[in-house]
């Protein structure tokens, strides 16, 4: 049975694939974020609007497509999320 | 002897509440999660709930001075504690803790006031019993899941402060016993088993913009 993930769980695996599991330097692209954090275009890209706006991904240009990469404010959020995923895990409890 | 332990409890519980609920708002600040929000409002209303009593006992020992703490501010102290009991059981999804029909809402609330509050603190403790061994339930299936080693200790942590207050709501039977005693040690080894856990987390101080995760 497919596991069920809450909105944080979903935006944490969208920043851990721009941070630990880049195609290359330049970001990841949609289609690939897609792939790897297994989530639709159409709610992928409202998520993804949503964490530029809270500066934690960053958006390049590239060649006329977009990539994503993980800012600074991203990577403390990320670590953020991990400690406080453990914290509600002890209560038995997903975040 | 009593009145010693007592005191303990409540200070043990009004701190141990007090640090899992400010983590717990610090995890919500900077995540904007739903679940760590519960949590907040969980584990402040048990503190508070403790604290309650203990203040009683403070201004019962070098204030009234009467030898018994107004039942009262007892009363309220546990039923404080119980929201923040139902907040932890209502956090694993608690689908039918409210009776479905309108007319059992209504009624639901009624009987609690026409009770007398010694009554209405033994309704209170055998709530908290149920949602604690609820909870205590829920954790323990949670780490059959997960092996998360804490959800062990939590675990037990909520299934003893289920039994201290089984034991505690049973003293009435026998009032001079050694049931309520046990119960307050009982009470106080299962908020250092909650406390345990949690304390090994490391925190963070960095905050977000308010409106994230809207």
């Amino acid at each position: 049975m497919a596991e069920y993930r809450t909105h944080m769980k979903i935006i944490g695996d969208i920043l851990a694939t721009t941070r630990d599991d880049l195609q290359d330097e330049d970001g990841a692209s949609v289609t690939y974020l897609i792939r790897k954090a297994n989530i639709s275009h159409s709610r992928i890209s409202t998520i993804l609007k949503t964490l530029v706006s809270q500066g934690l991904l960053e958006k390049v240009d590239n060649q006329g497509s977009h990539k994503y990469k993980i800012s600074e404010n991203g990577r403390e959020f990320l670590q953020a999320y991990y400690s406080f995923t453990n914290f509600a895990d002890n209560f038995g409890l997903s975040i | 002897m009593e009145f010693l332990l007592e005191n303990i409890l409540n200070l043990v519980g009004f701190l141990v509440g007090l640090a899992i609920g400010i983590m717990s708002y610090i995890g919500f600040r900077n995540t904007g999660s739903p679940t760590l929000f519960r949590l907040t409002i969980a584990f402040f209303s048990i503190s508070l709930g403790f604290f309650v009593i203990w203040t009683g006992y403070m201004i019962e020992d070098f204030v009234i001075k009467s030898g018994n703490i107004e039942r009262w501010i007892q009363t309220l102290g546990i039923a404080i504690q119980t929201v923040g009991y139902f907040f932890i059981a209502f956090s694993h999804s608690i689908k039918s803790f409210f009776p479905k029909s309108s007319y059992f809402r209504s009624v639901g609330i009624f009987p609690l006031f026409l009770v007398s509050s010694v009554q209405l603190e033994h309704i209170f403790r055998s709530v908290s019993f149920i949602l604690l061994a609820y909870g205590a339930i829920e954790t323990m299936l949670s780490y059959f899941e997960n092996k998360n080693k804490g959800a062990i200790s939590v675990s037990v942590g909520l299934g003893l402060l289920a039994l201290g207050e089984f034991l505690g709501w049973y003293s009435f039977v026998f009032p001079d016993s050694i049931l309520y005693p046990a119960s307050m040690i009982i009470k106080i080894g299962g908020l250092i088993a909650l406390f345990i856990p949690v304390s090994k987390v490391p925190l963070t101080k960095i905050k977000f913009d308010e409106d994230f995760g809207k």
